[in-house]
C-alpha cells in the first residue's frame, strides 16, 4: 500500500489518460456535448440481453475502464429500466427471454428509444431455431443499430453519437 | 471416478443414454417405445440437471429421480421435445402460462427474495431465488435456460465445416477454448496428426483468453466487495490484453481465429505486452494484498468444502479453490511449457481470487515459452464417420464437446460447459453468508450464462 501512495506521489494525480487516442477524444467530446444538449447532460441507458454470448456485455462492461470511462460524459447504465431514457438490447431474442425483454420495455418512462446492440439482433448468424424469436424489431420499435460482432467499445461510443445526432 | 456429462441421442431403433466419466465413456440403450431410464443423480448429484435436460430434449422418462421439473421448458413453452429426430418445426408458439415450482424454505418469519432474469448491472439474464431469516441465505435456487437458443438443433444436418460461426459464439468469453475443442473433434475426425505449431499458436491464443477474463474477474471481485480502485486497475489491464488479442487475430474476442491454422505473429508486440503485464500484475498482487478490510470480506465467504466440491463434481477454479487438483492442462505438452497447477485449499472467495491471480502469472509463463513457432496449416474436409468426444481447459474449467457424424454431415453434437457443472454448486456456498455476499460469491466463480444454456 506504501508503494501504491509513493508511486502516487511521484506522478502525481492524473486525471487525463495520457494514453487515450486522440480521434476517440473527439468523438467523447461531441458525445458529451449532444448529452449536455438533449439529455440535459445525463443520459441512462439500461442493458437487456435477449440471448447474446455475452461478448456485447463484456465490452459494454470495458466502456466504464479508464481507456473509454464512459461515466465522465454524462453515460450511466442504470440498474432499473425505470430510471432509464434508452433500452439498449443485444441478443438473438431467445424464446424464453421474449416476455422478459418486453416487460423491461414496458418499465420504461417515455421518451424511450431502443437501441440494438450486436449482428445478433439482426438475426444474421443465429437463424432457423425454433427456440429464436430475432430480430429484435419484430418485436419492439429499434431506433438505431449499433453493428459489429461484437461491436468495440470504441464502436459502441461512434454509434451512441451516432444515435444523438438523429435526435 | 469424476462425473462429466451424461446426455442422450437418437438412434435409428432406439435411444442411448451416454454417461461420461473421467475414465470411461458408458452407453445405454433404451427403448424408443416406452422411453425411461434410472437416475444416477443419487450418486452423482450434478447428474441432476443433465437428466432434466435429457427429459426436456427428448421426453425420456427419469425414474426414481428427486427433482423432475422442466429445466428448459419455462413457464409458456410448448410441450416438445427438439431433439427427437421427427422435431422439425422452424418456430414455436407461447402456451398458457404453467407455474414453476421453486424449491423453497418455508416457516415464520422466512421470506423468498427473486433476482432476475434482468439483473442490475451488464450481465447476462439468469434468475436466481432465496430463501432468507432476514439477512441470512437459507437457501438459493439457481434458474437459468433463458438464453437458450437451441444451439445443439441448430447445428444438426450441416456440415461439420459450416457450424464454425455458431461454435465461436456458444461462449463469448471461452470462445478459443470452445474453438480449440471442435478442433481437435475435426483432427480426430479427419484422422490428422497433432501438428505443434498450431498447438502452440491454439495454446497461446487460449491463454491470453484466460488472462483478460481472469483479470476481469481480480476487478470485479474487490468491487463487488466495494474497493473499486482495483476495477479501474485491473480492468484497464484486461483492455490491454483485448487489445493484444486483437493485433494477433484481427478479432478482440479471437472469433474465427482457429480453423486449422497457425498464423505468423509479432512476437516483439507480444513480449512488451507481457512485459508489461507482468509488471504491473506484480503491482496489483503487492498493492491488494495489504488492504485488510478488502481481505476481512474476501476470507470465509461463500466457502465449498473440498468434499462437497468433489461430490459435486465441480471443476475449473472453483474446484481448484477448493483444493480439487483438476486442470486439463496437467499434460506433457502444457508442463514442457512452463504449466503448474494453481490450488488452494480454503474454497472461499478469497480462495478463488487467489488462484485467478496465480494462473494469470502462470499463463503469462507459458506463452512465453511456446512463441517459437511457424506459420502453419491443416486442411480439414474429408470426414470419417463416428463418435469424437475432446476436451480443453477453458478460463473457466473444463469443456466437453462430443460429435457425431453420419454421411460427412452433424448428426448429434454435444457441448458440456464448465458452467453446467458449477452452477449446480453455487447453491453450496451460501449457507452461513448473508445476501449481499451473494454478488460477491457469484462473481468469485463467473460462470458463463449462454455456455451453460446453449
Amino acid at each position: 500500500m506504501i508503494d501504491f501512495w509513493l508511486q502516487r506521489f511521484q506522478k502525481g494525480i492524473q486525471t487525463q489518460n495520457s494514453w487515450a487516442d486522440e480521434e476517440l477524444a473527439k468523438i467523447k467530446k461531441r458525445l458529451k456535448s449532444e448529452i449536455g444538449k438533449k439529455f440535459s447532460g445525463s443520459l441512462a441507458i439500461r442493458m437487456v440481453d435477449s440471448g447474446s454470448c455475452n461478448a456485447c456485455e463484456a465490452e459494454c462492461n470495458a466502456l466504464s475502464n479508464p481507456y473509454y470511462d464512459l461515466e465522465r460524459l454524462g453515460i450511466r447504465f442504470v440498474a432499473s429500466p425505470r430510471h432509464a431514457d434508452i433500452l439498449l438490447v443485444s441478443g438473438v431474442v431467445t424464446f424464453n427471454m421474449l416476455p422478459h425483454l418486453l416487460d423491461a420495455y414496458e418499465q420504461l418512462p417515455s421518451p424511450k428509444w431502443v437501441i440494438t446492440l450486436g449482428d445478433c439482433t439482426q438475426g444474421t448468424v443465429f437463424k432457423d431455431s425454433f427456440a429464436i424469436k430475432g430480430p429484435v424489431n419484430k418485436h419492439l420499435p429499434v431506433a438505431y443499430h449499433i453493428p459489429g460482432c461484437p461491436p468495440a467499445p470504441d464502436e459502441i461510443i461512434k454509434g451512441l453519437l451516432g444515435f444523438l445526432q438523429t435526435l | 471416478m469424476r462425473f462429466i456429462a451424461r446426455f442422450a441421442q437418437e438412434l435409428p431403433d432406439h435411444f442411448e443414454i451416454i454417461d461420461v466419466f473421467d475414465t470411461k465413456i458408458e452407453k445405454t440403450p433404451i427403448d424408443k417405445d416406452n422411453p425411461e431410464i434410472e437416475t444416477v443423480a443419487h450418486i452423482y448429484p450434478a447428474a441432476v440437471w443433465f437428466e432434466r435436460k435429457i427429459h426436456d430434449d427428448f421426453g425420456i422418462k427419469i425414474l426414481h429421480t428427486f427433482d423432475n421439473r422442466p429445466l428448459i421448458h419455462h413457464e409458456r413453452f410448448p410441450n416438445i421435445h427438439p431433439m427427437r429426430k421427427d422435431f422439425t418445426q422452424k418456430s414455436i408458439e407461447q402456451v398458457p402460462f404453467h407455474p414453476y415450482h421453486y424449491e423453497v424454505i418455508e416457516g415464520d418469519g422466512i421470506f423468498q427474495v427473486g433476482v432476475g432474469p434482468v439483473h442490475a448491472g451488464i450481465i447476462e439474464p439468469g434468475h436466481f431465488h432465496f430463501s432468507q431469516e432476514g439477512e441470512a441465505i437459507l437457501h438459493l435456487e439457481v434458474r437459468h435456460f433463458y438464453k437458450y437458443r437451441g444451439i445443439e438443433k441448430i447445428v444438426e444436418k450441416k456440415h461439420p465445416n459450416e457450424v464454425w460461426n455458431i461454435i465461436e459464439r456458444i461462449s463469448g468469453n471461452e470462445s478459443i477454448a470452445y474453438q480449440l475443442a471442435y478442433l481437435e473433434l475435426l483432427i480426430q475426425a479427419s484422422n490428422q496428426k497433432h501438428n505443434e505449431n498450431i498447438q502452440k499458436y491454439g495454446a497461446i491464443l487460449l491463454e491470453l483468453e484466460r488472462i483478460a477474463h481472469h483479470l476481469v474477474d481480480l476487478g470485479f471481485i474487490p468491487n463487488d466487495a466495494g474497493f473499486g480502485a482495483a476495477l479501474a486497475y485491473s480492468s484497464m489491464l484486461a483492455e490491454d490484453t483485448r487489445r493484444a488479442l486483437k493485433t494477433l487475430t484481427n478479432h478482440r474476442f479471437g472469433f474465427g481465429a482457429i480453423r486449422g491454422k497457425a498464423k505468423k505473429i509479432d512476437q516483439n508486440i507480444l513480449e512488451s505486452f507481457l512485459n508489461d503485464l507482468e509488471s504491473k500484475i506484480d503491482f496489483f498482487e503487492n498493492w491488494i494484498i495489504e488492504i485488510p478490510s478488502l481481505w476481512d470480506r474476501l476470507d470465509t465467504t461463500g466457502k465449498l468444502s473440498p468434499k462437497k466440491a468433489l461430490k459435486y463434481s465441480t471443476v475449473g477454479v472453483v474446484a481448484r479453490a477448493s483444493g480439487v487438483r483438476i486442470d486439463r492442462r496437467e499434460n506433457s505438452f502444457y508442463k514442457k511449457h512452463g504449466f503448474s497447477i494453481q490450488t488452494q485449499q480454503s474454497g472461499d472467495v478469497a480462495a478463488r481470487f487467489k488462484v485467478r491471480l496465480q494462473e494469470v502469472k502462470n499463463s503469462i509463463q507459458i506463452i512465453r515459452n511456446l512463441l517459437d513457432f511457424q506459420e502453419d496449416s491443416i486442411s480439414l474436409n474429408a470426414f470419417e464417420d463416428g463418435e469424437y468426444f475432446s476436451f480443453i481447459e477453458s478460463s473457466l474449467g473444463e469443456v466437453m464437446l462430443y460429435l457425431k457424424i453420419k454421411d460427412q454431415k452433424i448428426d448429434r453434437f454435444f457441448a458440456r460447459d464448465p458452467s453446467f457443472i458449477n452452477w449446480q454448486a453455487l447453491h453450496l456456498m451460501m449457507p452461513g453468508n448473508i445476501i449481499a455476499d451473494f454478488p460477491l460469491t457469484n462473481k468469485s466463480c463467473d460462470l458463463s450464462y449462454a455456455g451453460s444454456d446453449l
